[in-house]
């Protein structure tokens, strides 16, 4: 690392003017945005923008100055440069092409290559534009095909892939404004956004809800008929379930394509709400095998 | 990437009445979408181009005119120059 006096060319005693008027007359010749062509003039930017940062801080530059913190301690920018983009440019808002008009206006081989140029910027000024679509849960679980109906009176047959998330944007080429001067359209970006479900929760590609189940069921064992996204499936209950056990249902979550997603079935045993006489004879004779503590975990 | 005017500024941390004069200079220029004025990626690198020529480098607003002029006419030159040669390239690989 070089030494930030040296690179700015002062002396280890200079003033922050000095400095100041140092760094600016090193700036207006090195900044890579006046010197588009030249790779080194970035570097050599950045050393000397860092050199100012250092010596026009009075903490940093003391700091410096009694060997508390080296020359690497000074802070880089990180961004592109101008050039960077203008360089590329078809696209480029901000050509000027006064600079060479007068010549390549009177020679054949050099109007024919500008020509060729303007063609593709024609072509190149095309603009996407964005527009949200909000589907149903199951649309996104179980993919679909939606119509949009675009603001300039195009209809668009919009595919939603199964699994598809909430924000996730669509891209579709070509379908965006169209290009001035007849070249190609830019694209149409769709922002999804998903409706909640009055049962089923989503959590990645599992889809999970609360199945109410009666005491009877839950003792004895039952096959039950539950929905999944899309349809329903009879469903196996084990003997001697309980709330809070999951049941899973493998593959029948977000059917996304390779590995689809599970529902997962939270049981839940309500007891009857009705008179139940029967039921409470029963359980006023009841001897439970085990004596179990349902309110160990709570209970001092 | 297509920003949107408020994107834009909030990007950039340039004041809106600023972006108006700077718009106005014809130092900006903006694009237009459905939802009114937009600004791509190189306009962000624009306005860092401006910031620093104004405020670390104390240009004031008749040598940014010039500057920026004069830039936007290198920067075509440079691009016609490359054309150029890619095209004459091209030729004499053909005829060789």
């Amino acid at each position: 690392m070089k030494n930030p006096y040296e690179i700015l060319g002062v002396s280890s005693t200079a003033t922050p003017e000095e400095i100041k008027k140092a760094y600016l007359k090193l700036a207006k010749k090195l900044h890579p945005d006046l010197n588009p062509g030249d790779k080194q003039a970035e570097e050599k930017f950045k050393e000397i923008s860092g050199a100012n940062d250092l010596l026009s801080d009075p903490e940093k530059r003391k700091k410096f100055d009694s060997g508390e913190i080296d020359a690497s301690g000074a802070e880089q920018r990180q961004y592109k440069y101008y050039r960077d983009y203008a360089a590329q440019g078809t696209n480029n808002p901000y050509n000027n092409k006064s600079s060479y008009e007068d010549f390549a206006a009177n020679d054949d081989f050099f109007a024919e290559i500008l020509r060729k140029r303007a063609a593709q910027q024609q072509k190149s000024q095309r603009s996407d534009v964005s527009y949200s679509l909000t589907i149903d849960f199951l649309d996104a679980v179980l993919g679909t095909t939606k119509r949009l109906f675009l603001p300039n009176g195009v209809e668009l047959d919009v595919k939603i892939p199964a699994g598809v998330e909430e924000g996730k944007v669509l891209r579709l080429r070509g379908k965006g404004a169209p290009a001035m001067n007849g070249g190609s359209s830019g694209d149409a970006l769709i922002e999804i956004y998903i409706n909640s479900h009055p049962l089923f929760k989503r959590d990645g590609d599992n889809i999970s809800y609360d199945l109410p189940i009666t005491i009877k069921e839950a003792v004895l064992g039952a096959q039950i008929k539950v929905p999944i996204p899309g349809g329903q499936v009879v469903l196996t209950v084990p003997k001697r379930s309980n709330t809070g056990n999951i049941l899973r249902l493998k593959g029948k979550g977000v059917q996304r394509e390779g590995i689809p997603g599970d529902v997962l079935i939270n049981l839940k045993i309500m007891a009857p709400t009705g008179v139940e006489p029967a039921l409470e004879k029963f359980l006023e004779s009841w001897q439970a095998e085990a004596d179990e503590n349902p309110r160990k975990d709570i209970q001092q | 990437m297509i920003y949107t005017e408020i994107e834009f500024l909030e990007r950039t941390q340039l004041d809106a009445s600023t972006l108006e004069v700077w718009l106005k200079e014809e130092w900006l220029i903006a694009q237009f979408s459905d939802e009114g004025r937009c600004f791509t990626k190189i306009d962000v690198a624009r306005v860092t181009l401006i910031s620093d020529l104004q405020n670390n480098m104390g240009v004031n607003k008749e040598g940014l005119d010039v500057i920026l002029h004069l830039l936007d006419q290198i920067h075509s030159v440079r691009r016609q120059m490359s054309d150029l040669l890619l095209e004459i390239k091209s030729k004499s690989e053909k005829t060789a």
